[in-house]
């Protein structure tokens, strides 16, 4: 199980002259098969941490250790194949490739894995099963509702047993029904199956549901009661 | 699975599950490879007729400034003076009648030529398909007609053929190499100088094809040929046949040259169309390429997948294109003549093809700068772009 460690995490980012600091010395801890809720207002970093953690952004200073391996000295190829093998991602907006059925938006990560059509076929059915699609499987992202087309893009996260799983914002666009059968989906993956979440959300009932919450502020990790008054503050001044 | 493989059905499924895009694609490439084959095939036909090859033995004697086969006359006598020339192995006259003197991409050219041993010895080259030459012997108004002008009138062995006041029956039909016999009647040299001069003179040909029996004498003896009527009321001009046919179909070559600009130009014309719909199918897929690259797909994964899809269309449209101006080609029977030359438009698989792999090639070319922005950009611009 990989733990994964932040030190001094750094993001920045240029706009013209102005230079942004998305994220300023995070230090991280999260163990194992962890279920853990960033929250945070909009801007305040989650989705950037999210992304250094998932491989698919470069830190600008710092490390970011998973299972021992600091994934930052990682070149191109090295990394995909490390996010192939560890992550499975969802994404807020499900992004679906629109020209593949559900099965086929599954299958995807798993072209990438040394394995027969049989075991494929097999993996991908297993999904489908576990999220409630099974009967879905020849359906285009066009014909599924948010809610099943985010339990597809969960399906494609799990499919290749991915160590740990990053969600941002999964029940963003959903109905409240939606938002809870896919909640319960990843509490079930974590319990059952022992696979890390690191889940990005606005909803404090959503991160209810996590093992932990980090609380993000300006790029900054605060304890739970500065991020309380934080946002009992940034309520004031929307009422005002 | 190796990156190359594994790209194959993904960039298949997009093709053809976006089918109004790749069909328009795909129809504009083979609209522009069809031309270009197509021109390509005129090039070659012009080419085979009017190339000199390092043995050819074979003279054409002409009216001196005259251009046509109704203006060029010279007397048939002049075949035993041609006969006494050094080098020269046969001379047999042959009257030339068509229906059209100018560029036309139906003439009827008869060739009417000697009734003894000259038929024989010509079909003994070629197959006859069907008929035979003891019919033409026969009858007087016999004609033996080549395929390519039989295909083109629909005519068979036993039928009434009339063109250019020539009124004749058709003993057989018969293949050869030679364009110029596929697209000819060749009729009893006697009949035709009647016919032709509506019960005129005898002794009247168009031209002479001489023989000559060693390649390296046929300036030698086309110089003597020319020499010996210089002073006669009937001077001549010979040239080797391929300098012949090249001179008659002057305006035909000039034509044709100017198509295969215009062949060339829509190959370019298939670059702009495929690397147009390359660029936008790259844009509008930003997403998609960053949720491969995060699900871990490599950036030359994705180039991989953008360079397939482009040869694809060009493979497609190519294949359409170049394969639909064989069929449209082999099935029309094209041929142009002028003066009573003929050059035939024939079925090249040469440029068959080159029009298939250059479609291919410019394809996966147009591709290229498409596909290394895609693999370059980074996963999160891209999520960010769209």
């Amino acid at each position: 199980m990989s733990t994964i460690e932040c030190r001094n995490l750094r993001k920045d980012y240029r706009r013209g002259e102005e230079v942004i600091h998305t994220l300023q010395d995070v230090d991280i801890d999260i163990h194992g098969g962890s279920f853990v809720a960033l929250m945070g207002p909009s801007g305040s970093g989650k989705t950037t941490l999210l992304n250094l953690l998932a491989g698919i952004d470069r830190p600008t200073g710092g490390t970011i250790t998973i299972g021992g391996r600091d994934i930052g000295t990682l070149g191109r190829n090295a990394l995909a194949a490390w996010r192939s093998a560890n992550v499975g991602y969802i994404f807020q907006l499900y992004n679906l490739v629109p020209v593949l059925t559900a099965y086929e938006n599954v299958e995807m990560p798993l072209l990438l894995h040394t394995l027969s059509s049989k075991e494929r076929h097999q993996r991908v059915t297993e999904a489908l099963e576990l999220v409630g699609l099974a009967d879905r499987y020849s359906h285009y992202p066009r014909q599924l509702s948010g809610g099943q087309e985010q339990r597809v893009a969960i399906a494609r996260a799990i499919v290749t047993r991915p160590t740990m799983i990053l969600a941002d914002e999964p029940t963003g666009d959903l109905d409240r029904t939606s938002a809870m059968q896919v909640m319960d989906l990843l509490v079930r993956l974590n319990k059952e199956r022992n696979q890390t979440i690191v889940m990005v959300t606005h909803d404090p009932s959503t991160a209810a549901r996590a093992g932990r919450t980090v609380h993000l502020e300006k790029g900054k990790i605060i304890d739970a009661a500065e991020f309380n008054q934080a946002t009992r503050t940034a309520t004031i001044g929307a009422h005002q | 699975m190796n990156s190359f493989l594994r790209t194959i059905p993904f960039t298949w499924k997009n093709l053809v599950r976006r089918p109004l895009r790749t069909g328009l694609t795909v129809a504009g490439i083979a609209v522009a490879t069809f031309l270009f084959s197509f021109v390509e095939s005129m090039r070659d036909g012009v080419s085979k007729a009017t190339e000199a090859g390092a043995a050819e033995t074979r003279l054409v004697v002409y009216r001196k400034n005259r251009f046509c086969p109704f203006a060029s006359q010279l007397p048939q006598s002049y075949q035993r003076s041609i006969l006494n020339i050094e080098g020269v192995k046969s001379a047999v006259p042959i009257k030339i009648v068509v229906n059209n003197c100018r560029a036309s991409l139906d003439v009827v050219t008869f060739r009417g030529v000697p009734d003894e041993g000259y038929m024989q010895e010509h079909i003994a080259q070629a197959q006859l398909r069907s008929g035979s030459i003891s019919d033409w012997q026969s009858r007087g108004d016999a004609v033996l007609i080549g395929a390519a002008l039989a295909d083109r009138r629909r005519l068979r062995a036993g039928d009434r053929f009339d063109a250019a006041g020539v009124r004749s029956w058709v003993a057989g039909v018969f293949d050869s190499d030679d364009a110029q016999d596929r697209n000819v009647a060749y009729a009893h040299l006697g009949f035709l100088q009647e016919t032709a001069q509506r019960g005129g003179t005898g002794g009247i040909v168009t031209q002479f094809n001489v023989e000559v029996d060693d390649p390296s004498k046929m300036e030698a003896v086309a110089a003597a040929i020319d020499e010996a009527f210089a002073h006669d009321q009937y001077p001549t001009t010979t040239r080797p046949e391929s300098a012949f046919v090249a001179r008659a179909a002057r305006d035909v070559i000039v034509l044709v040259r100017f198509a295969s600009i215009v062949g060339w130009a829509s190959l370019a014309a298939v670059f702009a169309l495929i690397a147009n719909a390359i660029a936008l199918a790259v844009r509008d897929r930003i997403r998609d390429h960053a949720i491969l690259q995060t699900l871990g797909w490599t950036g030359a994964d994705i180039a991989w997948m953008v360079v397939m899809e482009a040869s694809m269309l060009g493979a497609t449209g190519g294949a359409i294109g170049a394969i639909g101006a064989h069929a449209a080609i082999a099935l029309t029977h094209l041929n142009f003549t002028m003066e009573g030359v003929s050059i035939e438009v024939t079925a090249s698989n040469a440029a068959t093809i080159a029009g298939v792999l250059l479609a291919t090639l410019l394809g996966a070319v147009a591709g290229v700068v498409p596909a290394l922005s895609a693999a370059r950009r980074e996963i999160v611009q891209g999520f960010r772009t769209t």
